[in-house]
């Protein structure tokens, strides 16, 4: 039989016709290659893989928080305060956006929103100022009808955020809507109280003249130092701009009083506001309020009237 | 003005595409302001509808912030700025420009330039629609201090909601006449146009009642007039107030009282 039908492979030849070194050294490259390849998509797709969002034991933010937050921006410069018409909203939302994102919310410090509140500034005017403590609703009943008063939720900032919950993540620029601080069971440097602090701050720095205050007095403690009003507004007012702080103290139609203006929680209100120079006046269901009171509840007797 | 953000209402559930209804909106924008007619509003209708609860409806003429007030946001009733497809408008205006596109800033049409504008045909499309989706017991409030008369004989309520309500769906209607306080009392429950208005209702076979300065709605007028001897109180406990003025636009002019009304008031506090 001639040999010419088997080519015997010598050493050093394979049968595509490169060394077998070669093809060692081929081998290990395309597998050295395919290593890299793999290594690299999976680090790409960690990299890109959204961090999940803490979970916390509050209500996660609005949703559409930045549709609202615009439109009613725009509801309070156009329409409800003109004065306010050459605002920029979206660099507002932009400056409160910024305050919270990519943050910690547990970490969210006074000093993120002062962008926000430099360009958000508003200063009310003087005697039209209306603080509340328990009273929310009450207080924005009447300064409906008194339009040309104001609480915190009726100035641009107050009204922009009444209501809504926003928090983001640190790592993400995301807003979390799933879940977010809650202040009692997760942290208390959250951005949503935090936010409050140092509005309602603002807004007692800039009150001037006489500032009025709605409080409950259906609750055993009509004045608390536990609420904003207590722990943050009462002790930025400015005694050079405030010369009188008047009290309200509001009883729920129907119910026996449970304080007033001569319990002992407005006693405290009255000697915090003599040691910082400020006069403080005091009535028990204020007129103007009561009949507020009065529209819900006509039948009762307190609220019949002689005509 | 509506001076505060909506609050949480119970309607909140309602499963809506702001975004689609926004587009469908949006057509009216490039129409000429002279051609707009209510049909037009048809699918953004389509898109913002819901129902209005039985027994809350509240039409109203020449009391619009009082109404809105009264109302509270749709808590106590729902009048028409206060359903979905009434609020996005209320307050605003809108118009294309008259030979181009994008909006008109400076002016847009009335009715006194054109039947067919924007506006008016919106709120009579949204009037019609209010009307035909109120049921149970139907609250109008009019003004009794207005000069023209509590009761337009031409207005959205007498040619766009009267004549779409529904006597089967309605069991009765029940008209406030409300006065400024202190006056002036221009007409009242019976009288003139008020009349004019009971007289139609009847004719329409409608059960109706009418009450002048009802007591709730008084109540709350009485928030800037606490002073007012129209707003005392029967209750002994009165703490000394101070006069504040009416921003409301309700200003009474000024009136005279006779001294012995006022004797008896300081007598009885």
């Amino acid at each position: 039989m001639a040999n010419h039908r088997f080519t015997p492979v010598s050493e050093g030849e394979s049968c595509c016709g490169i060394s077998r070194r070669a093809q060692i050294c081929l081998c290990v490259f395309l597998c050295l290659l395919v290593g890299v390849i793999i290594a690299v998509v999976a680090g790409v797709r960690l990299w890109h893989q959204p961090l999940k969002h803490r979970e916390w034991n509050g209500t996660g933010s609005t949703a559409h928080f930045q549709d609202i937050f615009l439109g009613r921006c725009y509801i309070y410069t156009q329409l409800v305060q003109p004065e306010f018409r050459d605002r920029d909203c979206k660099k507002i939302e932009e400056a409160f956006r910024n305050a919270f994102i990519s943050k910690d919310p547990c970490e969210v410090t006074e000093e993120d929103y002062h962008p926000l509140m430099e360009l958000a500034s508003q200063t009310v005017p003087c005697d039209k100022t209306v603080f509340w403590s328990r009273t929310k609703e009450l207080a924005h009943q009447y300064t409906w009808v008194r339009q040309e008063m104001f609480t915190l939720e009726n100035t641009l900032l107050g009204y922009v955020a009444d209501g809504l919950t926003w928090c983001g993540d640190s790592g993400s620029s995301e807003m979390n809507y799933q879940s977010c601080p809650d202040w009692r069971k997760d942290c208390k440097n959250n951005s949503v109280t935090v936010f409050w602090k140092v509005l309602s701050k603002m807004f007692a720095e800039n009150a001037c003249g006489m500032v009025q205050v709605v409080l409950n007095g259906s609750l055993s403690n009509a004045f608390s130092k536990d609420s904003t009003f207590g722990g943050v507004e009462v002790h930025n007012l400015h005694p050079e701009k405030v010369h009188t702080l008047q009290a309200w103290v509001m009883h729920d139609i129907g119910k026996s009083p449970s304080d007033s203006c001569s319990g002992s929680s407005i006693m405290d209100l009255k000697s915090i506001m003599s040691k910082r120079n400020i006069k403080f006046t005091c009535q028990d269901n204020y007129r103007p309020v009561k009949f507020l009171q009065c529209v819900r509840n006509p039948e009762d007797s307190s609220c019949s009237l002689r005509t | 003005m509506e001076r505060h953000p909506e609050p949480v209402h119970f309607l909140l559930s309602l499963d809506k595409n702001c975004t689609a209804i926004w587009e469908a909106f949006k057509v009216v924008l490039d129409k000429n302001p002279c051609s707009v007619v209510p049909s037009d509003y048809d699918l953004f209708l389509n898109l913002s509808w819901h129902s209005i609860p039985r027994d809350k409806s509240l039409f109203w003429e020449n009391n619009h912030l009082l109404v809105t007030s009264y109302a509270e946001n749709g808590r106590r009733f729902m009048p028409l700025c206060n359903v979905l497809y009434g609020r996005v408008g209320d307050f605003l205006s809108w118009c294309r420009q008259e030979n181009t596109s994008g909006l008109d800033y400076q002016s847009c049409p009335t009715a006194e330039d054109c039947e067919n504008n924007p506006v008016d045909s919106y709120w009579k499309r949204a009037s019609v629609q209010y009307a035909k989706d109120s049921s149970g017991v139907i609250y109008v409030m009019l003004n009794g201090s207005e000069p023209r008369g509590a009761y337009p004989v031409k207005g959205f309520f007498a040619d766009f909601e009267i004549p779409h309500l529904q006597k089967d769906k309605i069991t009765r209607i029940e008209i406030w006449v409300m006065h400024n306080i202190g006056g002036p009392i221009i007409e009242s429950c019976g009288e003139g146009s008020v009349k004019t208005l009971e007289e139609r209702l009847e004719r329409l076979g409608f059960q109706y009642s009418c009450i002048n300065d009802y007591q709730s709605v008084k109540l709350l007028q009485c928030v800037d007039h606490s002073t007012h001897p129209d707003c005392a109180l029967n209750s002994a406990a009165a703490s000394t107030q101070k006069e504040v003025p009416s921003p409301y636009g309700l200003q009474s002019a000024s009136f005279v009282f006779p001294l012995l009304v006022a004797s008896v008031s300081v007598a009885q506090m």
